[in-house]
């Protein structure tokens, strides 16, 4: 009972953790992490053979690996070496905004969806229906147009036009949900791989480069993909596309937290019922969070097209799926979205550097990349869990009530 | 000779919140001893800790002189302690004998097969022996309210309580039927138990308790004989400090129809008519109540006046519009105010802080949200005159809701609802659960409404809040009206009959569980649809005009 007792503590002050204290513990985590990685780097180390002069040494003992160099290129080359001195604007810095920057996009789809209370697994699906759309429009158009007119004029409508498609797509599940009780988690899934098969149906027939031996589109000319200011163009990454992600977030979480269709959303989210009794129609509240939630993905998709690949080629990286451990590392709530990006960003182009830079397999950098996704992840993962448990969260209201929910909630041999 | 149970010096906390500070409390064996205390005051919390559910912070527990420290609800089973939650544990499918002597079957064959025959013969011995009206082979949905309570008290005795514990024993039973409780009580204590039962009403604690122990925000404020008090110095001991019982009804002006309903038929999530056929209207300025055991069809009724559900059939009009088909968006707009029954689930978002819950309804009005955009500042301020005028406590508009105790969150619905200058109130037990000092004061504001010509529909399972605050009231039985009385003129007796569903002018009046033998014709007639209004319908036909 008492072990019970205080794990049912832990879940509670967990639940009923402020925001401060959740950025502490996710630190915490972190800091957690990189030490049980750094031992597994150093016992890993030791079951490999190396040559004594490649060997560290800690603790008199010789190691092959070297856990101090593993996380310093994870992290420090991953920001391209702030402090070495030759930080460039062209280096490893730019990766790990441009992954950043679609991140947050797939993010906020995933974010959006979850404050409404619906698990939309769909953001891949939405984000390749959103990409191919992209890629046929913005060709289609830049017929039509050219030189730095074009670039200004088919940013934003390449864009538009991936939001718009995506978000028909992500109004498909809504419909259903909405109208056939269709649960949203199998819908989207189905949807990913209808959406899949559909642009490798069209990019390998009547869309297909003619010219190129891959699954893709014919190239978008140079004028229509995001121009690279600052930073060099040899990273695909482009400041314009980070700034709107930005604007993205900032959009997201003004209409959350201020507009009359973001407070229906979280109500709907947090208790259907009660939102029910303020006049909430969820019907509505659900097509429209989850249309929205596939326009975020379909821009991703567009920023694809657009910023790394200049064409659509299938095969598109999972970058939607990573948008559900985004959104969850940063308890969906938008501004937290651009930080577990960031965060994601940086391991997964570090995890290049660390392969150039050291013999540690890249089996092993996964494994540490996967532990501080975990470690961080986690605590945000049992507050979303426990939520849904009746009864977890502020014990002193099951004492402070009294009648049938007291009974409900301190019996444990109810339900 | 020790005490049947003796607490001594126990304090429970919580993260936050002391349930019970230094609560001693000692019963005698074979009395009747009530713990009457507002919502919050720890009194569940305290026979939870009695009971093995929870640890003590400190304190001992004492069974008979000797200490004893439980781990689980189990250890306090095997020291002779039994519970009888609000909410009973019984499987609705299985028989009043397998439903007893679950998980304590006696064996045949080595173990191998539950003996029946034994079971069944065990169990008609406990009902004899306490003379309990039970019948051991009938199924548990197909039995009353209160013979399922008897059968938890008789489980409990099954396992060899000799302390019982009753959390709110009464809040489900009609007016006889807690008479009947009341003698069960008895001739368990004449028998030698010991029963401890929690209550916040005052007169059924004087009425059954030898003694009864008040608590207040977690503290014992005393212990006093049930012979030598009075109401009004239990209720001042409750609440600390001096308490209107009495509401003073008075009379309004009564006007125009604001709300009628004709010929509604509601089915309830499985799909069963749970209101058949109701008409009724309310006037500017008159409280039209509606009284009824719990579960007659009342919370589907309301549903669908407030278009939180779409009634199958029959009109619910509204101001002169038909609004059957509205949204529940729309009702309110035109000024429906609705205090809903359950202020945890839908009148307030437990996530949410005080601020953002006094939006809850209005969030698309132009007042605190023009043009899709929500002015948080003043939403704040329409929360701070709601928790001020309200005297919410603590007053605390940033206070996530969870925070407050079950009557402060009641007070602030209560306030929210009211502060839409409504034209209807539709209020569902609106004090359900509430300490007796914010009962006074939501009764005294929907009188208030009333006198300003406004139009409230009351639903309450409490006769005396129906009865007091009502201009005319309809008693509800299994999804039909049995009447429509004028309150005044009308005893308890009576209502109590009726909301057994004993119809006016039936005749005999004969008080021995006619809500018992009401229920069991029923089945006869319609096996599927147990607890449902197949059974009177055939009287029911012949009386309605």
């Amino acid at each position: 009972m008492s072990a019970v007792d205080r794990a049912r503590d832990a879940i509670d002050r967990l639940v009923d953790a402020s925001a401060s204290e959740r950025i502490l513990i996710s630190t915490a985590a972190l800091v957690l992490s990189v030490l049980i990685g750094a031992v597994l780097v150093l016992v890993a180390g030791r079951m490999t053979t190396c040559t004594a002069g490649e060997a560290v040494y800690y603790f008199g003992t010789g190691f092959c690996y070297d856990p101090v160099v593993v996380f310093d290129r994870l992290f420090l080359g991953a920001l391209g070496d702030p402090f070495s001195g030759n930080w460039s604007p062209n280096g490893q810095f730019a990766v790990t905004l441009r992954e950043t920057t679609v991140l947050i996009f797939t993010g906020l789809s995933v974010a959006l969806a979850f404050r409404a209370g619906i698990f939309n697994i769909g953001t891949q699906g939405q984000m390749v229906v959103g990409a191919l759309a992209t890629a046929l429009g913005v060709l289609w158009a830049s017929s039509l147009v050219s030189g730095a007119l074009g670039t200004v004029v088919l940013i934003p409508f390449g864009l538009l036009v991936g939001g718009v498609f995506g978000g028909l797509y992500g109004a498909v599940p809504g419909l259903l949900k909405a109208y056939a009780d269709a649960n949203e988690v199998i819908t989207t899934i189905m949807l990913n791989f209808i959406a899949t098969g559909i642009a490798l149906y069209l990019v390998s027939g009547v869309f297909k480069d003619p010219e190129s031996a891959a699954n893709q589109t014919v190239p978008l000319p140079e004028f229509a993909q995001f121009p690279a200011l600052l930073f060099g163009a040899r990273q695909d990454f482009s400041i314009v596309a980070l700034g709107f992600g930005l604007l993205a977030l900032a959009a997201l979480y003004y209409v959350l937290e201020h507009t009359s269709f973001g407070y229906d959303v979280r109500t709907s989210g947090v208790q259907p019922e009660a939102a029910e009794y303020g006049g909430v129609d969820a019907k509505r509240t659900v097509i429209a969070s989850l249309t929205l939630s596939g326009a975020l993905g379909g821009i991703a998709g567009a920023m694809y097209v657009m910023m790394i690949l200049g064409t659509f080629q299938t095969g598109i990286p999972s970058y939607g799926f990573d948008g559900i451990t985004v959104s969850i590392l940063a308890g969906n709530n938008p501004l937290g979205v651009g930080i577990a990006a960031l965060l994601f960003g940086v391991l997964k182009s570090g995890t290049t550097v660390v392969q150039f830079a050291t013999d540690v397999p890249p089996q092993l950098v996964g494994v540490l990349r996967g532990l501080i996704i975990l470690f961080v992840a986690m605590p945000e993962f049992f507050r979303l869990a426990a939520r849904r448990v009746p009864g977890a969260g502020s014990r002193p209201e099951a004492v402070a009530t009294d009648g049938g929910s007291a009974t409900d909630r301190g019996g444990e041999t109810d339900e | 000779m020790a005490s049947a149970v003796h607490l001594d010096g126990i304090t429970k906390r919580f993260p936050g919140v002391v349930a019970n500070d230094d609560v001693d409390l000692e019963v005698e064996r074979g009395t009747v001893h009530a713990l009457l205390g507002e919502n919050g005051a720890g009194k569940t919390t305290l026979m939870n800790v009695l009971y093995g559910l929870y640890e003590p912070t400190s304190g001992e527990v004492r069974i008979d002189g000797e200490p004893h420290a439980f781990d689980s609800p189990r250890d306090a089973i095997d020291v002779g302690i039994g519970m009888i939650h609000q909410h009973f544990m019984l499987v609705d499918p299985m028989t009043v004998t397998e439903n007893i002597t679950l998980g304590n079957e006696p064996r045949k064959w080595g173990g191998l097969a539950v003996d029946r025959a034994a079971a069944r013969e065990a169990v008609v011995e406990l009902a004899d022996r306490y003379g309990f009206d039970v019948d051991p082979d009938a199924r548990i949905e197909d039995v009353s309210v209160g013979e399922q309570q008897r059968v938890e008290i008789l489980k409990a005795l099954y396992r060899g309580a000799d302390t019982l514990i009753l959390d709110e024993p009464t809040a489900v039973l009609t007016p006889q039927e807690v008479e009947e409780l009341f003698d069960v009580l008895d001739e368990l204590t004449a028998q030698g138990k010991t029963i401890i039962f929690i209550t916040h009403k005052l007169g059924e604690a004087m009425r059954a308790a030898d003694e009864i122990s008040v608590l207040r925000d977690g503290r014992k404020v005393g212990t006093v004989d049930a012979a030598d008090t009075s109401q009004e110095a239990l209720a001042e001991l409750m609440v600390g400090r001096e308490v209107l019982l009495d509401v003073d009804h008075g009379t309004a002006e009564t006007g125009d129809v604001v709300a009628s309903v004709s010929d509604v038929v509601v089915e309830d999530d499985r799909g069963v008519r749970a209101v058949n056929d109701v008409s009724f209207e309310v006037r500017c300025g008159e409280v039209f109540g509606i009284a009824g055991v719990d579960g007659n069809g009342q919370s589907e009724l309301i549903e669908a006046v407030t278009g939180l559900r779409t009634p199958d059939a029959g009109e619910i009009r509204f101001r002169g519009e038909d609004v059957a088909a509205t949204s529940r968006r729309e009702r309110i707009d035109a000024g429906m105010a609705y205090i809903p029954e359950d202020r945890q689930e839908r009148g307030l978002v437990m996530d949410f802080d005080l601020v953002e819950n006094g939006l809850l309804g209005s969030q698309h009005g132009p007042e605190l949200a023009a043009n899709g955009r929500i002015d948080w500042s003043k939403a704040r301020s329409h929360a701070e005159s709601i928790i001020d005028e309200y005297d919410v406590r603590p007053p605390d508009a940033d206070a996530g809701s969870k925070s407050l105790s079950g009557g402060n969150q009641q007070k602030f619905i209560v306030g929210r609802e009211f502060e839409r200058d409504p034209e209807l109130v539709v209020a569902s037990h609106p004090t359900r659960g509430v300490d007796i000092g914010s009962i006074e004061f939501i009764h005294e504001r929907l009188l208030e409404l009333r006198q300003q010509g406004v139009a409230i529909l009351l639903v309450s399972s409490k006769l005396e809040e129906v009865q007091g605050l009502s201009d005319r009231l309809a008693v509800v039985y299994e999804g039909e009206f049995i009447d429509v009385v004028d309150p005044d003129e009308t005893s308890e007796e009576e209502l109590g009959l009726l909301m057994a569903g004993e119809r006016p002018g039936d005749g005999d009046g004969d008080g021995g569980g006619p809500e018992a033998t009401e229920r069991t014709d029923g089945d006869e007639t319609d096996g599927d649809t147990p607890a449902n209004p197949t059974g009177s319908t055939d009287a029911a036909d012949g009386e309605r005009a």
